[in-house]
C-alpha cells in the first residue's frame, strides 16, 4: 500500500505536475499582450522609456530565455527578483502564503464542525424534516456569491454592531488569539459557502453507511445506536468530507481574491493576480507553482487517506 | 484696484509681455486672480505674493499636533519618482518629496525649492534661482547639482522614467545646467511660454532628489518635504513625522498615518468607522456618504477629461459631418448632472477646459440637436444612420458614460455596440496596431488633470502625436498649433486657442462633453487638507477641530 | 401514442383528457423539490423568452432625474444609477444567463466526458500522461486562467463559455474517469472486446449508456455551479458587456453603492441568482443526485 515505489513515483508525477504548471504560466506569458515596463509606466509613457525600463528589468529577453533563465535558478532555489516591487519575491510569496493560511486555517475550524456535524444529523434523520431542512439551507447559503455576503457581513458585523475589526489585517505584533479574531469575518462567507456541501456530504457518507451490512450487523448484534453511529458510520462518514477538504484546499489558498481585497488580506491569490495583471513574470511563477503545489500535495493526500481508510474505495478513488 | 494709478504701477513690474495682460485686465478680459496667477508664470512671484496669493496655505496659528490617517488605494509597483504613475504613489511621495514649484488649483503656481524665475526673450532659455538652505532629510544641502541631476534624470531616454513623453520637444538631456550653486538655468528644445508648469508638480515625477540617487526610494524616502519616513510595509501602508529642519513652516501635525486598501469598499468601511481622515472620492463613493453630517467632500475643478475618439482615416467616421453628427446627439447638460451629479463643467470638444486661462470663452458652446444630426447624416449620405462599435475601459464612470452616449446616438439612429475591456487591455501596448485604443472606430480614454492644454494638444491631436486616436491628421491644426506654441503673451495665446477650437469644432476628431473634477472625502473633523488634480495630498496644514 | 387524427372529433377531446390525465399523474408522482424547482427554471425561462414584451419600462433607458431610487409604487425594485428600472432589467436579465450557463455546462461536460472516456479506458502512458496534464490544468488557479483567457481573446459571451467549460471539463473528466474504471471490469465489456469490436465502438457504444446517470448528475450540478461562476466572472468584469441586463453585471454595478446604503441592485439581483441556483439544485436533488456519492 504504502510501497517506497508507490511514494517515489507519486513523488515523480507530482514534480511532473509542477513543471507543467510551470510551462503554463511561461505559456500564458506568451499569449498575454504587454509587457511589465508598459504596465508600470502606463499607456502614456514614451516607448523609448518602456524600451529602457524593459532592458533594465531584463524583461526585453525573449519569453523562453526569461523562463530558462528563472528555471535553472529556481531550481537551487532562488526565486528571483520581483520585476514591479523591485525585491526578492521569496519573502511576497512566503508572508503572502502565511496570511492566506491563517485564513484558510479559521476557515476550517468553523467549517468541519459545522458541516460535519449538520451532515450526521442530517443522514441520521434521514427524510424528515431536519434533514430537510439542513440540505436546503445548506444549498441557499452556498449559492450567495461571496462578494456579496462578504461586504454585508463586513457592514452589518463589522461597521453596525461594531462585533468584529473590519479588516482582516491585524496590526503589527498582534498576538496568535487577536490575529485569529481578526480573520473570523472573512472566514465567514466562505464558512457559508461551504458548509452546506460539506454537510450534503457527509450526509451522503453516514446514509450510505447506515444502509451498510456492517452496520445493520452491528445492530443486529446487539450494540446500542450511539455505539454504532460512533464505532461504524462515522468513520466511513469521514471519507467524503476528507475528499472535499482536499480539492477545497487549493481553493481556499488562491482562490479567495475578492475577500483578500476586501479585508485587506494579502494574501497568496491577491499576490498572482496582481502579479498576472502586472506581467511580474517571475512573482507570477512562484505564486502559481506554490498554489499548484498546496493542491497536489492536498488532492494526494487525500487520496492517500481515502487509501488507508478505506481499501475498498482505493480503486475508484485513485488518480 | 481699477484705479488709474494702480494699473500704472502694475506696468512698471515687467516688460511688454506683462503689460499685455495688465491691458487685458484692466479693460475687464482678466479677472484678478488670473492676472496674479499670470504673475507668478512669469516670475513676479513677490509681486504675486504680496497682493495676496498666498504661499504657504493659511497658516492658522491653531493648536497643532495629531496623526492624520490617509487611505490610499494600492501603489501598483514599488514608489519611485522616476517611475512614478499611479495616484496612490502620488499621495505617498507628496508627504517626503518637493518640487521647484507647486501647481496649486487654487492660487496657480507657488514657489518652493524654487523662488523666483525668469526667461529670456526668447523663451528658450529660463533661469530659476534656488531657495537657500533647503536640507534633504539625511541632512545634505540642496544644490543646484541636486535639481540639474534630477531633471537630467527625468529626460534620459535609457532611464525608463515616465516623464519623457512630458518633456518631448520641450527638454532633451544636457538641456539643464548648473549656473552657480543656488541657480539652474534650462536650455529648451524651442520656446515655450509655459515652461515653470514643466518643472512643476505637474509633471509629478518632478521630485528633486539628491544628484546621488540610485533607484532606491522606497528604502529612505529621502527628500525635503515637510514629513519624514517613519516606516514603510510594502503593500499595507506607510507612515511619516514631522520633519523639525524644513525650511518652511514646520508642519502642524505631528505624523501621517497612510494605508493602502485594495478595495474601494473597504476604505469607504473604514472611513464610516472612523478610522480614517481622508480618502480619495468616486461618484459612487459620495454616494456613501452623502447627507451623513460627520463627512464632507472636498473638490477642486481640474482639467480631466473622457475624450471620445472618433478615427478619422476611415469608414464610418471619415466624412466630418458625420463625426459632428455623433456630438450633436449629446445632451452635455444632461451628462454632468445624470452622470457625473454636477462635479463637472460641459466640454465643448476641444482640450481648452474653462479652467485655463489661454480658453476662448467666445467660442459658442455646441449643444443637442438630433434634427441638425439627422440633417448632417442624410447629407453625408447616410440617412438611416449606421453601425459601429464603440471599445473602452472599465474604469471609474466609463462604461456607464457608454451606455449613455449608445442611448444618445440611437436618437439619430446611430447603433452603436459597446466592448468593454479590462483597462490593460484596452491600453494593450500603446503603440498604433496593438492597442484597441489606438486602433479603435470609436473609443473612450480617461485623461488626467494637466496644467496646461499643451500636452493634450500635441499628443492627442497633432499629426505626429503619440496618443492620436483618432488619427486626426489636419495640417492647418498642426499650424495653428505651432502659433500657439510661439504665443508670448496670454491674448497671443487666447487668438490662437480660439482658432484651434474653432476648428475642432468643426472637424470633431474627439468628442469631450465634460470637464470633471477631482474631489477627496474627509471627515468633519478635520481642517486644512489640500490636495491638487494630480493626485498630491498636502497634509502639512491639517488641524483637528475641536468638537 | 395514438394517431388522434384517425378518430372521430369527440373522442378526439377525451384522448386529450386522457393525455392530462396521464401527464398529471406523471408530475404527482414527482418529488416535490423537483416540482418546485421546475416551475422556478419555467418562469425564469418565460422571462428569457417573453420578458421584453411584458416589462412595465424599458430596461435600457436611462432616466437621470431618477436615479438610484428606492422601491416604491412606481419602480417595484427601484432603480440603478442611470435611473434603469431594477425589475424591467431583472425580468429581461435572465435571457444571457439562460443562454451561456448551458452552453457552458454542456460545453465542460461534453470534453470532459470525452477526456475522461479515454483516459479511463487506456491504461499507460495515455492515462499516465492524460491525467498529469488534468492535474496541471486544475491546479491553476482559476482566477488566472480566466484573466488570460479574456486578455487572449476579449470579453464576450463566447469568452465566458469557454473558460467554464475549460474549467469544468477536468472535473467531469476525473469523475468519468473513475466511473469508466469500474465499468472496464464488467463482462460485457470483455465479452465486447472478444466480439472484435475496436476501442471507439466500446467506449461509445458499450461503457457510455451504462454511465449515462453519472453523467447526467454531473449535468445537472456543474449547470448550478455554472449559474454562480458567471455571476461571479461578470463582478469581476471579465464577461457578459453592458448594457446587458445581466444579473452578476448588475451586481457589480450595484456593488459600489452598498455602503451607501443604496442596497436593492445588489439584493435583488442576488436573489434572483440565488432562485436559479436553488432551482436547479432542487432539480439535482429531486433526482437523486446528491445520493450516490462517488468523489
Amino acid at each position: 500500500m504504502l510501497s517506497g515505489r508507490t511514494l517515489s513515483t507519486r513523488a515523480a508525477s507530482l514534480l511532473l505536475t509542477l513543471w507543467l504548471v510551470s510551462v503554463l504560466v511561461f505559456l500564458a506569458g506568451q499569449v498575454l499582450p504587454g509587457d511589465v515596463g508598459r504596465v508600470m509606466l502606463g499607456p502614456f509613457a514614451d516607448a523609448q522609456a518602456v524600451a529602457a525600463l524593459n532592458k533594465q528589468l531584463g524583461a526585453d529577453q525573449p519569453l523562453l530565455v526569461q523562463y530558462w533563465r528563472w528555471f535553472s535558478a529556481a531550481l537551487t532555489g532562488d526565486f528571483g527578483t520581483s520585476l514591479s516591487m523591485r525585491a526578492p519575491v521569496a519573502p511576497f510569496v512566503l508572508q503572502s502564503l502565511g496570511r492566506s493560511a491563517a485564513l484558510a486555517g479559521i476557515i476550517l475550524l468553523f467549517l468541519v464542525p459545522a458541516g460535519v456535524g449538520a451532515g450526521i444529523v442530517a443522514g441520521l434523520n434521514q427524510g424528515r424534516l431536519a434533514d430537510r431542512l439542513i440540505v436546503l439551507t445548506g444549498i441557499s447559503f452556498g449559492i450567495v456569491p461571496d462578494f456579496v455576503s462578504g461586504l454585508l457581513l463586513l457592514m452589518v458585523f463589522g461597521l453596525w454592531l461594531n462585533w468584529f475589526p473590519i479588516t482582516g489585517a491585524a496590526p503589527d505584533g498582534a498576538g496568535f488569539w487577536t490575529s485569529g479574531y481578526y480573520l473570523i469575518l472573512p472566514a465567514l462567507p466562505l464558512v457559508l459557502n461551504l458548509t452546506g456541501y460539506l454537510a450534503r456530504m457527509t450526509r451522503a457518507g453516514v446514509v450510505e453507511a447506515l444502509a451498510a451490512d456492517y452496520t445493520r450487523t452491528a445492530t443486529l448484534k446487539g450494540l446500542d445506536r450511539s455505539q454504532v453511529i460512533l464505532r461504524h458510520v462515522l468513520p466511513n462518514a469521514l471519507t467524503p468530507t476528507i475528499a472535499v477538504l482536499a480539492t477545497q484546499s487549493g481553493y481556499m489558498l488562491g482562490g479567495l481574491v475578492v475577500i483578500e481585497a476586501l479585508f485587506g488580506i494579502q494574501g497568496l491569490g491577491n499576490l498572482v493576480l496582481n502579479a498576472a495583471k502586472s506581467r511580474d513574470f517571475p512573482m507570477l511563477e512562484a505564486g502559481v507553482l506554490v498554489m499548484a503545489t498546496i493542491f497536489v500535495l492536498s488532492a494526494a493526500a487525500g487520496d492517500l487517506i481515502q487509501a488507508l481508510l478505506d481499501p475498498r474505495q482505493r480503486r475508484r478513488a485513485s488518480l | 484696484m481699477t484705479k488709474r494709478t494702480d494699473i500704472d504701477a502694475l506696468r512698471n513690474l515687467s516688460g511688454d509681455i506683462w503689460n499685455v495682460a495688465v491691458d487685458e485686465y484692466a479693460q475687464g478680459f482678466l479677472r484678478r486672480r488670473d492676472l496674479l496667477k499670470y504673475a507668478a508664470l512669469i516670475g513676479l512671484t513677490g509681486f504675486a505674493a504680496s497682493q495676496g496669493l498666498s504661499f504657504s496655505g493659511t497658516a492658522r496659528a491653531a493648536a497643532g499636533g495629531g496623526t492624520v490617517r490617509v487611505g490610499l488605494g494600492q501603489p501598483t509597483k514599488a514608489i519611485d519618482p522616476v517611475t512614478l504613475t499611479d495616484p496612490a504613489s502620488i499621495g505617498v511621495i507628496s508627504q517626503v518629496g518637493e518640487y521647484l514649484i507647486l501647481d496649486d488649483p487654487k492660487d496657480g503656481l507657488q514657489p518652493k525649492l524654487a523662488v523666483s524665475w525668469e526667461a529670456d526673450e526668447t523663451a528658450k532659455r529660463w533661469t530659476f534661482k534656488l531657495r537657500p538652505g533647503v536640507k534633504f532629510h539625511d541632512g545634505r544641502t540642496v544644490t543646484a547639482k541636486d535639481v540639474v541631476a534630477s531633471f537630467e534624470r527625468l529626460v534620459d531616454p535609457n532611464s525608463g522614467s515616465s516623464a519623457l513623453s512630458a518633456y518631448k520637444g520641450i527638454l532633451s538631456k544636457g538641456g539643464a545646467k548648473v549656473v552657480d550653486d543656488e541657480t539652474v538655468a534650462f536650455d529648451l528644445d524651442q520656446s515655450n511660454s509655459n515652461f515653470p508648469f514643466y518643472v512643476s508638480s505637474d509633471v509629478y515625477n518632478a521630485v528633486i532628489l539628491p544628484a546621488d540617487y540610485a533607484g532606491d526610494f522606497e528604502k529612505t524616502f529621502n527628500g525635503t518635504g515637510p514629513f519624514k519616513l517613519e516606516s514603510f510595509r510594502p503593500k499595507q501602508g506607510a507612515s511619516f513625522v514631522r520633519n523639525p529642519d524644513y525650511w518652511g513652516d514646520k508642519s502642524l501635525p505631528d505624523r501621517v498615518e497612510i494605508k493602502f486598501f485594495d478595495d474601494e469598499q473597504a476604505q469607504v468601511v473604514a472611513l464610516q468607522a472612523g478610522q480614517l481622515d481622508v480618502i480619495p472620492s468616486t461618484t459612487r463613493l459620495e454616494l456613501a456618504i452623502d447627507g451623513n453630517p460627520n463627512f464632507k467632500l472636498l473638490t477642486v475643478q481640474a482639467s480631466s477629461h473622457d475624450p471620445v475618439h472618433l478615427r478619422t482615416d476611415q469608414p464610418p467616421f471619415t466624412d466630418k459631418r458625420i463625426r459632428r453628427a455623433l456630438a450633436l446627439t449629446l445632451d452635455r447638460e444632461a451628462i454632468v448632472k445624470g452622470l457625473l451629479k454636477g462635479r463637472a463643467v460641459v466640454g465643448n470638444d476641444s482640450p481648452f477646459a474653462p479652467i485655463f486661462p489661454s480658453a476662448d470663452p467666445s467660442v459658442p458652446q455646441r449643444k443637442q440637436d438630433i434634427a441638425e444630426a439627422k440633417r448632417l447624416l442624410a447629407e453625408a449620405g447616410v440617412p438611416n444612420g449606421f453601425e459601429v462599435t464603440l471599445t473602452t475601459e472599465r474604469a471609474y464612470d466609463i462604461p456607464d458614460y457608454a451606455v449613455i452616449i449608445q442611448n444618445f446616438a440611437k436618437k439619430a439612429g446611430i447603433d452603436i455596440k459597446l466592448n468593454v475591456l479590462p483597462q490593460d487591455a484596452y491600453y494593450g501596448s500603446a503603440t498604433f496596431g496593438s492597442s484597441p485604443w489606438l486602433d479603435s472606430n470609436l473609443g473612450i480614454t480617461d485623461f488626467g488633470h494637466r496644467g496646461t492644454p499643451d500636452i493634450f494638444l500635441n499628443a492627442t491631436l497633432k499629426s505626429t502625436g503619440a496618443w492620436n486616436a483618432a488619427h486626426f491628421k489636419n495640417p492647418d491644426y498642426d499650424t495653428l498649433l505651432v502659433d500657439y506654441g510661439k504665443a508670448r503673451d496670454l491674448q497671443a495665446q487666447r487668438l490662437a486657442a480660439g482658432k484651434i477650437q474653432a476648428l475642432l469644432l468643426d472637424e470633431t476628431p474627439e468628442i469631450i462633453s465634460y470637464f470633471s473634477q477631482y474631489t477627496r472625502i474627509s471627515s468633519t473633523k478635520v481642517e486644512g487638507v489640500r490636495f491638487t488634480a494630480i493626485s498630491h495630498l498636502l497634509l502639512d496644514r491639517v488641524t483637528f477641530v475641536q468638537a | 401514442m395514438m394517431d388522434l387524427l384517425e378518430f372521430p372529433a369527440p373522442a378526439r377531446a377525451s384522448s386529450i383528457l386522457r393525455l392530462a390525465g396521464r401527464l398529471g399523474r406523471a408530475i404527482r408522482g414527482l418529488p416535490l423539490s423537483v416540482i418546485v424547482g421546475s416551475l422556478i427554471l419555467l418562469f425564469w425561462i418565460a422571462c428569457a423568452l417573453f420578458g421584453d414584451r411584458l416589462v412595465p419600462f424599458d430596461p435600457y433607458g436611462e432616466d437621470f432625474l431618477a436615479t438610484l431610487a428606492p422601491p416604491d409604487a412606481t419602480h417595484w425594485f427601484g432603480t440603478d444609477q442611470l435611473g434603469r428600472d431594477i425589475f424591467s432589467r431583472i425580468i429581461v436579465g435572465s435571457r444571457d444567463i439562460l443562454l451561456v450557463a448551458p452552453l457552458a455546462t454542456l460545453g465542460g461536460v461534453a470534453s470532459g466526458t470525452i477526456i475522461g472516456l479515454v483516459l479511463g479506458y487506456f491504461d499507460g502512458l495515455v492515462d499516465a500522461v492524460g491525467a498529469r496534464l488534468l492535474d496541471t490544468l486544475m491546479a491553476f488557479p482559476f482566477i488566472v486562467l480566466v484573466t488570460m483567457t479574456l486578455v487572449a481573446l476579449g470579453p464576450s459571451n463566447v469568452t465566458v463559455i469557454l473558460v467554464i467549460a475549460i474549467a469544468y471539463a477536468p472535473l467531469v473528466a476525473r469523475t468519468v474517469r473513475a466511473a469508466v474504471r469500474e465499468q472496464r471490469e464488467r463482462e460485457y465489456v470483455s465479452a465486447a472486446r472478444l466480439g472484435g469490436e475496436n476501442a471507439f465502438a466500446i467506449m461509445v457504444l458499450e461503457i457510455l449508456p451504462n454511465i449515462r446517470e453519472t453523467i447526467l448528475i454531473e449535468l445537472v450540478t456543474r449547470l448550478g455551479y455554472a449559474f454562480f461562476s458567471i455571476a461571479t466572472l461578470s463582478f469581476l468584469g471579465l464577461g457578459i458587456q453592458p448594457p446587458s441586463a445581466d444579473w452578476g453585471l448588475a451586481v457589480a454595478d450595484g456593488y459600489g453603492f452598498l455602503t451607501g446604503g443604496k442596497w436593492w441592485g445588489v439584493v435583488f439581483n442576488s436573489a434572483a441568482i440565488v432562485s436559479l441556483v436553488m432551482a436547479t439544485n432542487l432539480i439535482a436533488q429531486g433526482v437523486g443526485a446528491f445520493e450516490n456519492v462517488d468523489r
